[in-house]
């Protein structure tokens, strides 16, 4: 057929939305010239044209040869090599707009043709258009872009899987360069939990990092999570407090309601007066005086029997100047107490306090004195250092401060590098940053600095490490709200994750956006294919062969499901996650370079003060 | 928590909560204490005493602080 050059064969079988359809006999030669590009015929992943009066209808192909025949014919053709089987995914007028979903389905004799880039461009929109921006090109045809509509990507959650080495961290620090870019969108803010600290060397431009240990004189920031902001399950649960007895539970609850009520009481906070203000609300006390009171209460001595215990009866110690040894609260010293005395004038009983939590105080105790807990515990201007003189001491700054400096500073990334954060308490501690965010912004709702008027993206990297299946930490539960209730209040995730047979479903699921790289594991697959609404098991059969940067996309942020090849940034906009070289020819690789002379103590220094940076000799190598 | 029943004139029940390090004693009489952070040890050697009362008073009542359930 010369003249009609995209021709490839007629509809044979239509079944619901998968079409068979037999290749006419001139075409099966595979490379077709349109325009003097080359097209292969019969590729997994391409696109087929089937022309019904005015209107066309477009699907993927999903299988091609033998086992594309209908099963009545298989008798008939058992080498039915000519036959292709397609998925049909949406229609377009002529010279129209493309439209997902059919309005009519095809007949047998139908003509399917080949798409030609000029049918693709019409498919993909133009890239002009200012709610889509491009992240890589067509992986058939380099010419056209991949585009993504970003209110979708945004509000209907995505997420991107892939192996390791797959180019996860590439695609996302790609698709966040063009989301924040400045000259079109200005006030785009975007949030990354970043546990390997992997993406300062990619968006150093364009983020502000928080981090422990920070290096501000690169403009890192101290990474602050006041603990008198989190709920009181959540304190709880970064504590040693965490399986109390009912008894137990409500007596700390009342204490540290009364603190917050004292600290109301020395200064007012808009929003909550001592009626309306639970043991939940973010009102700033000092966890150090909870602690010291905790302990005057239950690990003191007294003069007195039980019933007649005071402040005034306590057994306090006098150091050598006859003044009472009662230690401090911000330097966590506990008082010293005299030993019990089983009889005798000046006999010393225990405390008569009902709570069996001593063995948890003193756990506090070490976890307060734990500088790798400061963040939380000693949040700078955000810690109230009470004392004494001052017991009930307010923090330098109120949580304006803080949700300023994460989600309303002057770039529009805010990157929380948790790399320095004690293992034992990341997801929690994640659980809580997501959930801080969504309650700030859930009930900023009818303010401009709300997720309405300006909405939230969340990356959440390495996601199977705290959302996995069955798990109900806080990270799960907060994770989960976020994909469920976010879109109406302008809170979008993006999840991103090597191994998504390992998270919540539900979470997949709702992730109305999925950027799948190469994965080889199949129980991975299994699980990405089954939270992908399209019919499009056969585009996913081809995970195991993408190349390294090369993505499937599929959900609400394209028209059509895609396969696209990544834009590779520029070398200094890769994020810090390429593996390292063994052998590399240029001799710098780590096997093959000369043995040089190493400093183990500076290994120690680094380890010890858990910040890679620190042992680095800052005029020596980069 | 699961109570061990004792011979003994006083006491009638023993329990212990590892865990928690709890030590509960039912009485006779009624009445069940919890005494806290009391080491495993103690608890072995009260169940292992001739004499429950004895022990109890000797080495528990004064030692550990408690809550009358």
């Amino acid at each position: 057929m010369p003249n009609r050059p995209t021709y490839l064969g007629t509809v044979q079988d239509v079944q619901g939305a998968s079409i068979s359809v037999a290749l006419d006999k001139d075409t099966v030669s595979g490379l077709a010239f349109i325009d003097g590009h080359g097209y292969r015929i019969g590729q997994i992943g391409s696109f087929v044209r089937i022309s019904i009066g005015f209107t066309d209808l477009f699907g993927i192909v999903s299988q091609v040869g033998a086992g594309a025949v209908p099963e009545a014919l298989l008798k008939a053709e058992p080498y039915g090599y000519r036959w292709m089987k397609v998925q049909l995914i949406g229609e377009g007028q002529r010279a129209g707009e493309f439209k997902r979903g059919i309005s009519q389905y095809p007949t047998i004799g139908d003509e399917a043709h080949l798409v030609t880039e000029q049918d693709l461009t019409r498919i993909y929109g133009r890239a002009d258009a200012p709610n889509s921006v491009r992240v890589g090109s067509l992986a058939s045809s380099e010419s056209i872009p991949a585009l993504i509509d970003i209110d979708r990507l945004v509000t209907r959650h995505s997420a991107v899987v892939g192996t390791t080495g797959a180019g996860k961290s590439t695609t996302v620090a790609n698709l966040l360069a063009s989301l924040s870019d400045p000259a079109r969108y200005p006030s785009a803010r975007i949030i990354i939990l970043d546990i390997h600290g992997e993406y300062h060397t990619a968006l150093r431009d364009r983020a502000t990092i928080f981090r422990v240990n920070a290096n501000e004189a690169q403009g890192e920031r101290p990474l602050c999570v006041p603990y008198w902001a989190l709920s009181f399950d959540e304190l709880l649960r970064v504590t040693p407090f965490r399986e109390l007895k009912d008894a137990d539970r409500a007596a700390l609850v009342e204490k540290v309601k009364q603190l917050k009520l004292a600290s109301i009481q020395a200064q007012a906070r808009n929003g909550v007066t001592a009626d309306t203000m639970t043991v939940d609300t973010p009102i700033p006390f000092s966890i150090h005086r909870l602690w010291y009171e905790l302990h005057r209460y239950v690990c003191s001595t007294h003069t007195a029997q039980s019933a007649n215990q005071s402040d005034a009866t306590e057994a306090i110690e006098q150091d050598d100047h006859g003044q009472l040894i009662l230690g401090n609260i911000m330097g966590v010293n506990s008082p010293r107490y005299r030993p019990i005395t089983q009889g005798g004038p000046n006999r010393v009983y225990l405390s008569g306090a009902p709570l069996n939590i001593r063995r948890q105080i003193l756990a506090m105790e070490s976890l307060l004195r734990d500088t790798r807990y400061d963040f939380l515990f000693r949040p700078g201007p955000w810690c109230p250092n009470a004392e004494f003189e001052n017991l009930d001491a307010q923090p330098a700054q109120d949580l304006d401060g803080l949700l300023k400096s994460w989600v309303g500073g002057d770039k529009p990334i805010t990157i929380l590098d948790l790399s320095g954060i004690p293992v034992s308490i990341l997801m929690d501690l994640i659980g809580v940053l997501i959930r801080l965010l969504f309650d700030a912004l859930f009930w900023a709702r009818h303010l401009p600095e709300g997720g309405r008027t300006r909405p939230l993206l969340f990356v959440l990297e390495e996601a199977h490490a705290y959302l996995n299946a069955g798990n109900e930490g806080a990270a799960s539960i907060a994770a989960r709200r976020v994909v469920k209730e976010g879109r109406k209040y302008g809170i979008g995730a993006m999840i991103v994750s090597q191994r998504p047979a390992e998270i919540d479903p539900t979470i997949l699921s709702q992730c109305g956006t999925m950027f799948a790289m190469r994965l080889a594991n199949a129980s991975d697959r299994s699980h990405v294919t089954n939270t992908v609404s399209d019919n499009l098991e056969g585009l996913f059969n081809m995970l195991p062969a993408l190349r390294t940067g090369e993505a499937i996309i599929v959900g609400e942020a394209v028209q059509l499901p895609l396969r696209a090849m990544i834009d590779t940034p520029a070398r200094n906009r890769r994020p810090d996650s390429h593996d390292p070289k063994i052998y590399d020819p240029d001799s710098v690789g780590g096997w093959n370079r000369p043995k040089q002379v190493e400093n183990y103590m500076k290994v120690v220094e680094s380890w010890r003060s858990e910040n890679p940076k620190r042992g680095n000799n800052p005029g020596g190598q980069p | 928590m699961n109570r061990t029943p004792v011979v003994s004139t006083d006491v009638a029940e023993i329990g212990y909560d590892a865990a928690t390090m709890t030590l509960e004693v039912a009485f006779h009489k009624g009445g069940v204490y919890q005494y806290f952070d009391v080491p495993e040890i103690v608890y072995h050697e009260f169940m292992g005493a001739d004499s429950k009362g004895k022990f109890l008073n000797a080495n528990i009542k004064k030692n550990y602080r408690y809550v009358k359930l």
